[in-house]
C-alpha cells in the first residue's frame, strides 16, 4: 500500500472542511426543524473525512475507531433530536423554528 | 495570501447565497451558474496545486475517483441545504453519504464505508424520512411557508465563508511538508500499536491466512477491543441511554400510560 502523501492528505481535508461549512450554513439559515438536524448530520460526515484521512495518512486504525464512536453519536443524536422534534410538532403543529423563539414556562 | 483560493472561496460564497431559497424572487438558475463555475475554479486550482507539491508522486497527481466523489458529495450537500422540499433533503443526503462512502473506499476504509451505508442511509435517513412524513403540516400546501425562507442567509454565508477561506487560507499556504521516513509504509507495518502485536504474537504456520490488512474488519476490531475498549462500552451505555430517552420523549402524554415518565400520578 503507497504511502499518501500531504498533498493528497490535504484534498480530503479541504473536501472535509467544505462539507463542515456547509453543514453549518444549513444549521444557521435553515428553519425547518428536521432540515437543521439534518445539516448537522452533514457536518458529521465533514468531520468522519477528515478523520478517514488522518488514519489513512498515518496508517493506522485509530481515525476508523474514531469514525465508529462518530457515528455513534451521530445516531443517539438523531434519535433524541428527532424525539424531540415530533414532540414539539405535536404541540404546535409546525415545524417552524421560529415559533418557538420566546421562552417562557 | 493566495488570491485564487479567495476568489474561489468567494464564488463559492455567492452561489450559496444565491441557491438558498428565497420566496418568490428565486435565482436558482444564476446560482447554480456561479456554482459550475466555483466547483470548476476549485478543482482547476486543486489540480494545479498537487500537481506543483506532489512530490513523492506515487498517486500521479489527482485521483480522478477523489475527483468524482468529491463533486457528487459537495453538488449534493449543497442540494440538501437549499432544496425546498425536506424529503428531496433527505434523498439527496443518501446520495451524499454514498460518495463519502466511496471516498472511504479510496482512504482504505471498506469496512467503514459498508458501515456508513448501512448506518446513515440505511437507519438514520429511514428515521428521518418517517419523521417527515409524520410531521408534515396540514393542508394540501405542497412546500411550507418556512421551507421556502431563510433566516439571514446573508450573514450566515458570510460568517462560514469567512471561517472556510481562514482554514483554506491556512492548509494551502504554504509547501506541504516532503515524504517523512518516521511514517510507517508497509502493508501491515501499520502503526497498529497493541493490536499489531496481539495479531502478531500468533505463532505463524504455514497455510495459515495472510497478515490483515488496513480496512478490513480484523484489524478495525483489535484496535477498538484493544485501545478502545472502555469508550466501546460507553458508546454501548450512550446509545442503550438515548434508546430510553427518545421513546420517553417521543411517547405520547396519556394518564393511562402510567407513573414512568410522564411526571404526574395516574388521576384515579
Amino acid at each position: 500500500m503507497a504511502v499518501m502523501s500531504q498533498a493528497i492528505l490535504y484534498e480530503y481535508l479541504s473536501l472535509g472542511a467544505v462539507l463542515f461549512v456547509l453543514g453549518l450554513i444549513g444549521f444557521v439559515a435553515r428553519r425547518n426543524m428536521i432540515l437543521i438536524f439534518l445539516s448537522t448530520e452533514i457536518m458529521f460526515q465533514g468531520v468522519a473525512i477528515n478523520l478517514i484521512a488522518f488514519g489513512r495518512y498515518w496508517m493506522n486504525m485509530d481515525g476508523q475507531s474514531f469514525v465508529i464512536f462518530l457515528l455513534t453519536i451521530a445516531a443517539a443524536e438523531a434519535s433524541l433530536a428527532l424525539g424531540l422534534v415530533i414532540l414539539l410538532f405535536r404541540r404546535r403543529e409546525t415545524l417552524n423554528v421560529d415559533v418557538w423563539s420566546e421562552m417562557q414556562g | 495570501m493566495d488570491y485564487a483560493l479567495a476568489v474561489a472561496t468567494a464564488l463559492g460564497a455567492l452561489s450559496i447565497y444565491l441557491l438558498l431559497p428565497r420566496g418568490r424572487g428565486s435565482l436558482v438558475k444564476t446560482g447554480a451558474l456561479v456554482g459550475v463555475l466555483t466547483l470548476g475554479s476549485a478543482m482547476l486550482y486543486l489540480l494545479r496545486w498537487v500537481g506543483l507539491h506532489e512530490v513523492e508522486s506515487q498517486g500521479a497527481g489527482l485521483n480522478v475517483f477523489f475527483c468524482l466523489f468529491a463533486l457528487i458529495a459537495v453538488i449534493s450537500a449543497t442540494a440538501v441545504i437549499c432544496h425546498p422540499r425536506p424529503l428531496y433533503c433527505a434523498l439527496y443526503f443518501v446520495l451524499l453519504t454514498l460518495a463519502v462512502a466511496g471516498l472511504f473506499i479510496l482512504l482504505f476504509a471498506q469496512f467503514m464505508a459498508i458501515v456508513l451505508i448501512i448506518i446513515y442511509a440505511g437507519a438514520i435517513l429511514v428515521t428521518y424520512v418517517f419523521v417527515i412524513m409524520l410531521a408534515s403540516p396540514g393542508g394540501n400546501v405542497a412546500v411550507a411557508d418556512y421551507d421556502r425562507v431563510t433566516t439571514d442567509p446573508l450573514l450566515a454565508v458570510l460568517v462560514s465563508f469567512v471561517l472556510l477561506g481562514t482554514v483554506l487560507q491556512l492548509m494551502f499556504i504554504g509547501k506541504p511538508r516532503a515524504f517523512m521516513a518516521a511514517r510507517p509504509s508497509g502493508p501491515v507495518a501499520v502503526g497498529m500499536t497493541m493490536g499489531h502485536k496481539i495479531l502478531a504474537g500468533k505463532p505463524a504456520q504455514a497455510g495459515q491466512k495472510p497478515a490483515p490488512k488496513m480496512g478490513g474488519m480484523e484489524l478495525l476490531g483489535v484496535n477498538l477491543y484493544s485501545q478502545y475498549a472502555l469508550p466501546l462500552e460507553l458508546a454501548g451505555i450512550l446509545l442503550t441511554i438515548s434508546l430510553v430517552g427518545a421513546v420517553m420523549i417521543a411517547r405520547k402524554n396519556e394518564p393511562a400510560a402510567g407513573v414512568l415518565g410522564t411526571g404526574q400520578m395516574p388521576t384515579e
